[in-house]
């Protein structure tokens, strides 16, 4: 850019250089060229000057995207986190298992840490028993993982909760190992 | 009471030997075994040429009906045949006519015979198209049922239940026999706990449309979907009232489910009860004056009953650490529940002061959400015996057990009520 503006500062003093030092053919000749000249000098480095602002807005803006971008992925991962964060139980149990509490105590520092994040928190029976009474035990699991949290530090008004009974298992199948795995509590994640 | 049982149990397995031929016991502790009525069954004259009937001719549906309504045994013939009939002691037979009619409708003229005399005991024509000759001859078989025992039959009633349709569950109604199916709701979201309005044109159901458990009704007249009680956010568990068309339910609230009694047009509530418990499964009395539902107060489900007005509670079920999702059989005498022993589901019938216990399935996988059809005759239920969740239809002492639903998954039934009120004399219908 510099190296460019001393280059066009230089041919315009060759210019007016020569224009003087040369005999007139005519005189009115040069000076219209010379003033030419400077104005068009004058021009670029206005252009210039713009063309910088507007590159600085670009860049700043690039950097705020960029920045987004790297919130946005920071904020899927917390999500994605989250939403994998199962809280498992016992069979017909509500109750907050040992590892529950140390796996909530980290979404509580994630929802602490985020303020925008407003969860539902689905509660899950195993496939055996009836609907109706798994829908009471969903419902109970859900709100004891919203108590633990409200116990946390976070607010009631960011979590709503949800009984999904057993309609909605992770794993498909009849065995211990599924059914472990469907008595749980998840997260639904969204942003204020 | 176990133990007791338990010996009883025993006791039919040392001295039955039919024991291990039957899937289903019915371990029998108070109630007659069903008393059958022999019925011959004649295949109808095709008076104008053979004619192509649907998925069976008329006869078929009505040796189907007879079978299910667990009151008879069908003695069928080719023909009126007296010796085969007087040797089964059938006295009644089944028999008709059909014409084929110039608009392409058929007459089925129905008839039943005393068949010593070969006198007609009552007959009964209908002018339908050949894809409402089930309906016909269900209105038919009623007609036979109330002749013959002078009680209301259920051929023509419907059952609705949850079957899983590329995933996920809708709600699907048909006949009682598991014909005729239609599908109630086409969501994306689960659908599920179908119950009937009174006057069987709404069903009542559950659906997570809002990602919530949330009370719908659907009209089948008008095919309208409309969520009902909407300031509850999460309701479910749904009973009509069998006089009133209110409907009880469960609201789940800061983690505790509750009862609620709400208006029929799914408007306004109120809270029932202010127990500690969480409480769900609700179910009337056939006079609508009591009411059963499962509470888990002692550690696990268990079956109570209280007064309409939410007095007066008492535990009715007291073997077993799991016993839920209680129905009052519509004669008042009994009340059907599913009870869970070692991750096992099965069905059980007491008394209703939770006496006098009779276990109805037993060694034939899950069986579970049990409805009384309206004469309080049969259960349907749905279980697992062979291999996927089925829809099944059994007497009110286990026996007969006949599954209705082949394919995919089926599961909660529900009985719809009789159509219309009750004949007023025994002559209706009579030509």
């Amino acid at each position: 850019m510099k190296t460019m503006n001393w280059f066009l500062a230089g041919a315009c003093t060759f210019l007016l250089f020569t224009a003087c030092s040369n005999p007139p053919p005519a005189e009115t000749d040069p000076a219209p060229k010379a003033k030419k000249t400077a104005i068009r000098v004058e021009n670029t480095s206005k252009e210039d000057s713009l063309a910088a602002a507007e590159r600085a807005r670009l860049e700043a803006e690039r950097l705020a995207a960029e920045k987004l971008e790297a919130d946005r992925a920071r904020l899927e991962e917390m999500i994605n986190q989250l939403m994998s964060d199962d809280v498992y139980f016992e069979f017909d149990r509500f109750e907050l298992t040992e590892k529950a509490r140390e796996l909530l105590a980290q979404v509580g520092d994630m929802l602490k840490a985020e303020e925008r994040f407003i969860v539902t928190v689905e509660g899950h029976t195993d496939a055996r028993g009836t609907e109706d009474y798994n829908m009471t035990l969903g419902g109970k699991r859900a709100m004891k993982v919203k108590e633990f949290l409200v116990a946390y530090g976070i607010s009631s008004d960011r979590m709503e909760t949800v009984s999904y009974g057993k309609e909605k298992p992770k794993v498909e199948g009849a065995s211990e190992d599924a059914y472990s795995q469907n008595r749980r509590a998840n997260f639904r994640v969204k942003i204020k | 009471m176990r133990k007791v049982f338990f010996s009883f149990i025993l006791f039919f397995c040392i001295y039955s030997p039919l024991w291990a031929a039957i899937d289903t016991i019915a371990v029998d502790v108070g109630i007659s075994v069903f008393k059958t009525m022999p019925l011959g069954v004649v295949p109808f004259e095709e008076k104008n040429g053979p004619i192509a009937w649907g998925e069976m001719p008329p006869h078929k549906i009505l040796e189907s009906d007879a079978n299910l309504s667990g009151r008879f045994e069908v003695i069928a013939s080719q023909k009126f045949d007296l010796v085969a009939f007087s040797k089964a002691r059938a006295k009644f037979y089944v028999t008709g006519m059909v014409e084929s009619l110039e608009d392409g409708m058929l007459k089925l003229s129905c008839y039943l015979y005393a068949s010593q005399t070969k006198q007609l005991v009552f007959g009964e024509s209908y002018k339908v198209a050949v894809q409402n000759v089930r309906e016909a001859m269900h209105l038919f078989f009623d007609q036979v049922v109330f002749e013959l025992w002078g009680e209301r039959g259920v051929a023509s009633t419907k059952l609705a239940w949850v079957r899983k349709i590329d995933g996920v569950k809708q709600v699907i109604y048909a006949d009682y026999d598991g014909y005729r199916r239609r599908q109630a709701t086409n969501d994306s979201a689960i659908s599920m706990m179908p119950v009937w309005a009174l006057g069987n044109r709404k069903l009542i159901f559950v659906s997570f449309r809002n990602e919530k458990p949330q009370l719908h009704v659907k009209d089948l007249d008008t095919k309208r979907v409309r969520r009902i009680y909407t300031n509850h956010k999460q309701s479910f568990s749904p009973a009509v009232n069998p006089i009133t068309g209110e409907i009880l339910f469960s609201v789940i609230r800061d983690g505790k489910t509750d009862l609620y009694l709400g208006d029929a047009e799914g408007k306004n509530s109120r809270r029932l009860s202010y127990l500690k418990s969480s409480q769900t499964s609700p179910a009337w009395s056939p006079r609508a004056t009591e009411i059963l539902f499962t509470s888990d107060r002692g550690g696990g489900p268990q079956i109570y009953v209280m007064g309409k007005d939410g007095s007066d509670v008492r535990r009715i079920t007291f073997m077993g650490r799991y016993n839920e999702k209680a129905a009052w059989s519509p004669t008042g005498d009994r009340i059907a529940y599913t009870s869970m022993d070692n991750g096992k589901m099965n069905i059980y019938t007491c008394a209703f002061d939770g006496s006098d216990i009779v276990q109805l399935t037993s060694n034939a996988g899950n069986n579970e959400h049990p409805t009384w059809s309206p004469d309080g005759n049969l259960i349907a239920f749905a279980s697992d015996r062979n291999g996927s969740y089925q829809i099944y239809i059994m007497r009110r002492d286990g026996s007969n057990v006949t599954q209705i639903t082949k394919q995919g998954e089926n599961t909660s039934p529900t009985w719809s009520w009789y159509d219309s009120p009750p004949p007023t004399s025994k002559k209706e219908g009579k030509k």
